[in-house]
Formats: structure tokens, sequence, C-alpha cells
């Protein structure tokens, strides 16, 4: 009788927390939007600015498109809209943002969540390697994780591509195919890997050093049992922790990443924006960034949360 | 008519290290044979992409069985010589057994389609699409620089050639089956003048800035007057693609033509009397156009056209993502064609294994130009304005320095803006400046520039150092030019700081009339300077260094208004031509504009791709659409 209240308790604690984290995304997405939107107006030149010599045609495509009025009040329109999800029409493409930015979005979250699958399934095992047993394999995958923790993801992908074109590994461009998404995703995942790889072999020594494993290890429990069982779930907390803040650099990495390796995703259509000074449609691609980075972080922190009771959701932000 | 060069779709660079005649590629067949026969029987593993015919990709199946499986010599020597012949025999012109029939050509496309509606779009996407799906009045032969008859079979002028009748081709329908009439042609020129719209297309469509007068007296007849004398006549319509009012009319009543054949309404639903419709667009990925079953044309034996099935424009992010996949195999072709000097080596490789076609296509047109704001100039650096003092940076630079660091060779120094590439036009005799140092100190110390303190840099009569920024756009071959032309100058005496922006800051700036110099390219749309007044006239938005005087601010931009007036009036071409060579005199004297270098234009295609006959203008390789074809047909199914 007396702990139903605390659950009761608890649980309620878990929906206020997610819901700030609900509000505290909105903010950053709002923020971010309208960071970009500004930025963009006060750059120099506009859209119109690269329509040819004459003066009457850049003239009436600043009336059509509102560049003719002040930066404060194209803002304040923009604002009003985007209240109702209307993010305004991209200038070039004569299109709603929201459906471009969703067209490319889905390609950037499949990029974004085939490269997380591939990092977890090549870091996570590696680290558990490195951080339970020294010898040559360990040495290579810690000497690997180094050298590709030093290099960009856009070198990697400059590699990988050159590689794939040289051998037809894998094709780069065309159609939307499994075969495809293997250079960009290797690109991303690759760097990821090695920090997970890191994270992994040092949060299993620490953990294979308290004194329940060792307890483990000296009542003769085998000791693959001990690590895979019982040690790596204990390291699974900082590694959890560090998720959050690694969805966030897939999608900023994501983006060079696309350029580089003609995936049709978000990087590619920004950078267009940004050339042609697209203003909505860069805000459009920052707020969908945005959305996607406080999405990874609320994810994580529900899953740290799932998996560590002590986790104290209550002052958590 | 001429266009600014956008920063994401021009690098302005070509190599040319070779040129890819059929008697060179046999020479290279039979090195290459040489070279292939003996390291495949020593170690066939080591046997590289030239084992497989030219036209497999890298990356498909069967190739990667043929690497797995270690090629036999004597299969290797089959295919090696295959290949090799490959390569010398399609180059310019049709295999053997004359034009296939079916297939597809991949192409790519550096930049997304906004729309394909090409009166309010003039990107290279929507210019390329428009080519693809759409056909004019009369065309412009981009190899012989000849009209030719298109939609009007046949036509007459009147005695002072300021009236057209042209005669419609009979029997022509649209894509969607409606008959092709006079009241599509009318319709066509109605929207293109229409205020609202403002589209490009009618801006060129005009002498001396009026519009020109149409009529449709009969549905096979349309009549043109031009509203003042202009001797390139009906040159003016190889700019006008036709339209089906049947389908466009109710939009342009209602005011929302823009909005029509939009990406995402207009797959499937655009008519056209080109040889391909639309019928697919993924965005990010690719517009597929079919062939139109009713295309009107045929081919010299009676056949249909267009040969091919298919084209695709693949959507690669920028030039090196373009280079790669045609290095891969997996396109056949650059929209915008030409290729990047630090390209050239790869791509060259690939031409000697068979894998690919090079093609030397001349002297571009377009080259880039180095121009002073002589719209407004600071009173304190009033040297700006002088022509010594353009002169004196012209003898300055050493262009062929810039030819052989920047171009690895691949450019001709040039003078002005007409280059030798523009065999009709070009002048001999127009002013040279040749690297020459003592001459630009000679020149500069003649407007009171000279050494006042001994530090080796030049002073004007104040004392201030002499110094000038020049805008470009940064990143590419410019920059690099840009650069060069900097040391150059600090050789010489003068200190420039080279900014490099991109397109949009660089317009502005140049719209606002804020900047000491800007480097930087137009692109012509035509050869015939009648067609570029914008560029020539005081008048002329596109009159860069001093653009839309109400009068000529200098007396030799005064002389050029009188004779360009007086050229495209002028009846002849041989009288039309003297009075061109005097205006690039008079521009080579004065230069408003630094010309210094040109590139050579090189294209490469894959070897499957025939009947290209590749063009110095845009679209070089796809302005004859419908007698593309590819050598292996439909027996491509990985396309």
């Amino acid at each position: 009788m007396a702990r139903q209240p605390r659950i009761a308790s608890r649980r309620g604690l878990f929906v206020r927390f997610l819901l700030r984290r609900a509000v505290a995304a909105v903010a950053l997405v709002f923020v971010v939007a309208s960071g970009s939107l500004l930025l963009a107006q006060i750059a120099p030149g506009d859209y119109a600015a690269q329509l040819g010599g004459d003066p009457a045609v850049r003239a009436a495509e600043r009336a059509r498109l509102g560049l003719d009025r002040p930066a404060a009040e194209q803002y304040a329109s923009w604002l009003r809209r985007s209240l109702t999800l209307d993010l305004g029409d991209s200038f070039q493409y004569r299109r709603p943002v929201r459906t471009l930015v969703g067209e490319r979005a889905a390609n950037t979250a499949l990029l974004a969540a085939m490269a997380l699958v591939l990092a977890t399934a090549i870091g996570i095992p590696c680290g558990v390697v490195t951080g339970s047993r020294g010898g040559f394999l360990a040495s290579v995958i810690r000497t690997a994780s180094l050298v590709l923790l030093s290099v960009p993801p856009l070198i990697t992908s400059l590699v990988l591509v050159t590689i794939a074109v040289r051998t037809g590994l894998a094709p780069i461009g065309g159609r939307m195919s499994a075969s495809r998404l293997i250079v960009p995703a290797l690109a991303l995942a690759l760097p990821l890997a090695a920090t997970l790889e890191r994270l992994q072999s040092q949060a299993l020594r620490d953990a294979l050093h308290r004194p329940n494993m060792i307890a483990a290890l000296a009542r003769g429990v085998p000791k693959s049992r001990v690590i895979w069982r019982h040690a790596w779930r204990l390291s699974l907390g900082p590694i959890l922790a560090i998720y959050g803040v690694m969805i966030g650099s897939l999608f900023s990495g994501s983006f060079a990443v696309e350029i580089v390796t003609s995936w049709p995703g978000l990087g590619e259509l920004m950078r267009q924006a940004l050339m042609s000074r697209d203003t909505y449609l860069v805000a459009g691609c920052a707020a969908a960034g945005a959305l996607f980075l406080a999405a990874g972080v609320l994810i994580a922190d529900v899953l740290h949360a799932a998996i560590d009771p002590r986790i104290d959701t209550e002052r958590t932000t | 008519m001429i266009a600014l060069l956008s920063s994401f779709d021009y690098d302005g660079a070509r190599q040319h290290r070779g040129i890819s005649t059929p008697g060179a590629n046999r020479l290279a067949a039979c090195r290459l044979l040489r070279q292939r026969v003996g390291p495949t029987r020593k170690n066939p593993r080591k046997s590289d992409d030239g084992d497989r015919p030219s036209n497999w990709p890298v990356s498909s199946r069967v190739a990667r069985a043929c690497r797995a499986r270690y090629v036999c010599p004597l299969f290797a020597l089959i295919l090696a010589a295959v290949s090799g012949c490959r390569s010398s025999e399609l180059s310019t012109r049709q295999g053997a057994g004359g034009p296939v029939r079916g297939g597809a050509l991949v192409a790519s496309l550096r930049s997304e389609p906004r729309t394909f509606n090409r009166y309010i779009d003039n990107s290279a996407a929507a210019d390329a699409t428009a080519a693809l799906t759409q056909a004019k009045l009369v065309r412009i032969n981009r190899k012989t620089e000849e009209l030719e008859p298109w939609l009007a079979e046949r036509w007459t002028a009147s005695p002072d050639g300021r009236t057209f009748t042209l005669t419609l081709r009979q029997g022509v329908t649209f894509s969607d089956g409606v008959p092709f009439t006079s009241a599509d042609v009318l319709f066509s020129f109605a929207a293109a003048y229409d205020p609202k719209l403002q589209s490009n297309l009618g801006s060129a469509l005009r002498v001396e800035g009026k519009p020109l007068q149409i009529a449709a007296p009969d549905p096979a007849t349309i009549v043109i007057t031009l509203p003042a004398p202009f001797t390139p006549g009906l040159r003016l319509l190889d700019n006008l693609p036709i339209i089906p009012k049947h389908q466009l009319d109710p939009a342009l009543k209602a005011g929302t033509f823009a909005d029509a054949w939009g990406v995402t309404n207009g797959p499937g639903h655009m008519a056209g009397l080109g040889p391909f419709v639309v019928s697919e667009y993924v965005p990010g990925q690719r517009v597929t156009l079919t062939r139109n079953t009713r295309y009107w044309r045929k081919d010299a034996s009676g056949g249909a056209l267009p040969y091919l099935d298919r084209v695709v424009f693949e959507i690669a992010s920028g030039q090196d993502a373009e280079v790669q996949r045609l290095e891969s195999g997996s396109i056949d072709l650059l929209t915008q064609a030409d290729i990047r000097p630090q390209d050239y080596a790869s791509l060259k490789r690939l031409r000697d294994r068979g894998a690919l076609t090079l093609i030397d296509v001349g002297t571009g047109v377009d080259p880039n130009v180095l121009w002073f704001n002589l719209a407004r100039t600071p009173p304190a650096r009033a040297y700006l304005q002088k022509s010594e003092f353009r002169q004196a940076i012209s003898y300055a630079v050493d262009r062929d320095a810039i030819v052989n660091s920047v171009y690895l060779g691949a450019a001709v120094p040039v003078y002005g803006p007409v280059t030798p590439g523009n065999r009709i036009w070009f002048s001999d005799a127009a002013p040279k400046y040749p690297h020459d140092p003592e001459r630009a100190r000679a020149l500069f110390a003649a407007i009171g520039l000279t050494d006042r303190n001994g530090d080796g840099m030049l002073e004007d009569a104040s004392g201030a150092p002499v110094r000038f920024s020049i805008l470009t756009q940064g990143g590419n071959i410019r920059a690099q030019t840009a650069t060069v032309v900097q040391e150059h100058l600090r050789q010489a005496g003068i200190t420039v700081d080279v900014v490099a922006l991109d397109f949009p800051s660089i317009a502005q700036r140049w719209q606002s009339r804020d900047y000491d110099s800007i480097y930087y390219g137009f692109q012509f749309s035509a050869m015939d300077p009648a067609m570029t007044l914008d560029y020539w006239l005081s008048s002329g938005s596109l009159h860069f260094w001093n653009p839309e005087q109400k009068t000529p601010a200098t007396p030799w931009e005064r002389r050029i208004d009188e004779l360009m007036q007086q050229q495209i009036a002028a009846p002849t071409l041989d009288e039309r031509r003297r009075l061109f060579a005097e205006v690039q005199k008079i521009f080579g004297e004065n230069l408003p504009g630094i010309y210094f270098i040109a590139p050579k234009v090189s294209i490469a295609t894959n070897p499957r791709v025939a009947g290209a006959e590749p063009a110095l203008l845009d679209p070089k390789i796809l302005w004859n659409p419908d007698t593309l074809n590819v050598t292996d047909g439909a027996a491509a199914p990985h396309r």
C-alpha cells in the first residue's frame, strides 16, 4: 500500500520530464529557425539579386516575394505563419518549404539511422573487445579508432567515394537503393563507431573493476558471461548519455557527407538554399536539423532513464 | 541573351591536352592493345577496367563477375580490341551500322530543377528540359551557326527585311495529340511579353527595346514584323520554345502561369513539340524523359525520331559528383558539358583505356573578365577611371602564366570579349596587350602613378599607395586567376586585395555599384553580337562597367553605340563584320573590361554515346537531342 503512491509519483515525474523536454525541443527549433532566417536575411545579396541584369525583372521578383519589405516585417510575417506550421514557400522552387524539407528530411533520417546502426554494430563490440582484453586484435582496433577519430567525416567520405568510384563496389548517385546507402552511411558511421569503441572500452574497463564484477569472477562465473551479461550492461550508462550528442553531430556531419556523396538529403538542399539566399528554405532546413537534434537528445534521455532508475528526472534538464 | 554565370553551375574552367580524332584514337587503341596483352598474360589478376567493354559500368554485375573470374587472356585481347576500336569510332560519328534505336541516355544535372516552365526560369535545368521537350519556330544550328527551319518549314522576308511570313509545318501535333497551329505561336509570344510574368524570354525578344508584332492570318501562317531594322531577323526566335495554348491559356488568364508546369504538377501533364516528354521527377534524384511518340521530325532515311527511348537527368550536387559518376560509368555525359583542368588527367586515363570519349570543341566563347567600376569611383582614386590604368594592368599581367599555372595549358590568351572560338565575328585586328612590365610602368607613370618613396610600390600624386580590390567568386578557378593577377600587379607596384564572395554577394555589390573591380564570367547564348546588345550598348543592363546610361558617358561608348546600331541594320554580313571589327578595336583601346584568357573546351562522354555534335554554346551536347543515340541501344538493363 505504501509503494503505490510512490510509483504514481515517479510516473508523474517522468511525464513532466518528457513535457519539459518537448518544450525545450520546440524552443530549440524556434530559435535555430529564427536565427537562420535572420542570418540569411542580413547576408549580402538576396534571391532577386541573381536574376540577371534587368532591374525591372529584379524589382518585380522582389515585390512578388515580399523582399522589398523591411527585414523585421518579413520576419514577423514568417513568424505568424510558422505558428500554423506554414514555413512559407521556397523562392526558387515555388513550393511549400514544409513539403520540400519533408521530402529530404526522410532521406537524411534514413541515412542517420543507418549510420547509427552501423556505428553501434561496429563500435560497441569492438569496444568490448578492447576493454576486456589486450593482444594484437585489440591493438589493431585501437589504432584504427584513433585514425578514424582524427579524420573528419568529410575526408572519410571523400576517401570512400574515391574507392567506390575506382573499384565499382558501391554506386555513387543514381537511383535510391540499399547499395547507394553504403558509402554515405559508412562515411558517417566510421568516426562514430570509433567514438563508441573508445567510450565502450573505457566504460567496460571501469565496470570490470567494480567490486561486484570482481566478486562474480571470484565466484567462478565465466569471464565471457561476466563481460557480456553483467559488465557490459553496467557500462551502458555513459554510452547512452553520449548518444544524444552523437545524434546531433550525426546530422551536422551528414550535411557535408550528403553533398560529397550526392545523397539527396537536407544537406544539399540547405547548400542550395544558402547559395541562392532562399531564406525561408534555409530556415526550414535549419528547423528540421534542430528537430532531429532535439528528438535524438530526448530519445537518448528516455533510454537512459529507462535503463538506469537512478537518473533523477526531476532535476535533469 | 547574356547570363551571369551562377555560382554553383559553372567553374569557368576547361582543359585541353589532346584531340580525340579518329586517327589519334586508333593509335591509342593499338597502344592499348599492346599494353593489355602483356600484363594480362603474366598476371591476369592485375587486369584493370580496360578488360571490359567500355560501355559497361564499373559497378555492373557483369563487370564484377569478370574481375572475379580473372578474365582469360584471349577474352581480354578481344575486349581490348573492341573497346579500343569503339573509342576511335564514336567520338563524333555513328558506328558502322548507323544510329541505334532504343535505350536510355543518362546525363547529370548540376542542380535541382525548380520548374519545367522555361518562360519563368532560365536555369540550366529548365533550359535542358526545354531543349528536350519543346521546339522552336526556327533553330540556330550550334555547329554551323546557320538558321534552320524547324516548326516553321519556310519563310519569306519583305524587301526592307522587317517583315517575315512564316509557313508552319503541317500535321504537327503536341505530345498529347492536339494539333499545333499559329494560335500556339501567338500564345507563346503573349506569354513571353506578359508584363506580369516579366519573362526573361520576352526581354530577349525585342529590338531596340520594343516587342515584335505578331499576326496569324491563318492557322498555318505567322507574320512577324520587327519594330526596327535588325539584320539577324528570325535568329531572335531561337530563344522561344513554342508552348501549347490549349494547356496553358487558362493559367495565363488566371495569373497562375508561373505555377504551371512546376516540378510536382508538370511531369506527365506537359504537352510539348519536342522529342521527349517529362514523365517522372524524383526530388533530389532524377528527372526522366520518355520518347514523344508524336514527335514530328524524321531522320534522313525517313525513320522516326528520336532514336532514344529515354533520357534520364540524374541530379548531382556539384561538378565533383558529376565527374565521379562519369568516371564510374554511371552517367553518359554532363549536361553542362565542359570539363575542368583538374579533372582532365583522370579522364584522359579513362580515354586512353577506351572507357571515355574526349572531344576538343575549340576555344571557349565565354571568357572571364576583370572590369572596373566606371559608374562610381572615389575621387581620391580617380586613376581607376583612366583607360591608361587599365591598359597598364593588361600589359602587367602575364597571360601565359595564367594559362600554364591555373589552366594547366588548356587556355589561350585573349584581349577582348570576342574570342577566336567565335570564328565569324572575331577580329584579329583588335589591340593586343602582350606581357610588357616596362610598358606598364610607363603607362602608370603617364597618369602620375610612380614609386615616390622608393619602396618598390606605386603612389599617386598625394603619396597614397595605389591600391584596389577585386571581387570574385571564391573556391574556383576565378579566385585562382585573380590571385595570379594580384601577384603580377604586386610586381608592377600595385597592391590588390582579392575578395572572394559567393554569387549573390557579388551581384548585390555590382547592382549597388559598391566595388572597385570584379572578376567574373558571363555566358553568351549566341555568337552574333546583335544578340548581345545589352552588353555592347551604353544603355544596356549588362554593360557591366557602367550599365543603363541615359546618354553615353564617354565619346568611345557613344561611338560603339553608333556602330552597333549600324551593325545590326547593315545589309550584308561583310559589312556587319567590318563594323563589328571597329567596335572590337575601340573596345580594345579603351578596355572597359580586361580579358586574360579563354579556356579551351573539352567534352567527355561515355563511348556508348553516338550522334553527339558538341558545340561551344550551351547546351553543348543536348542541342540536338533527337539524333543522339547509344550504341548498345536497349541492351543496357542497368539503365
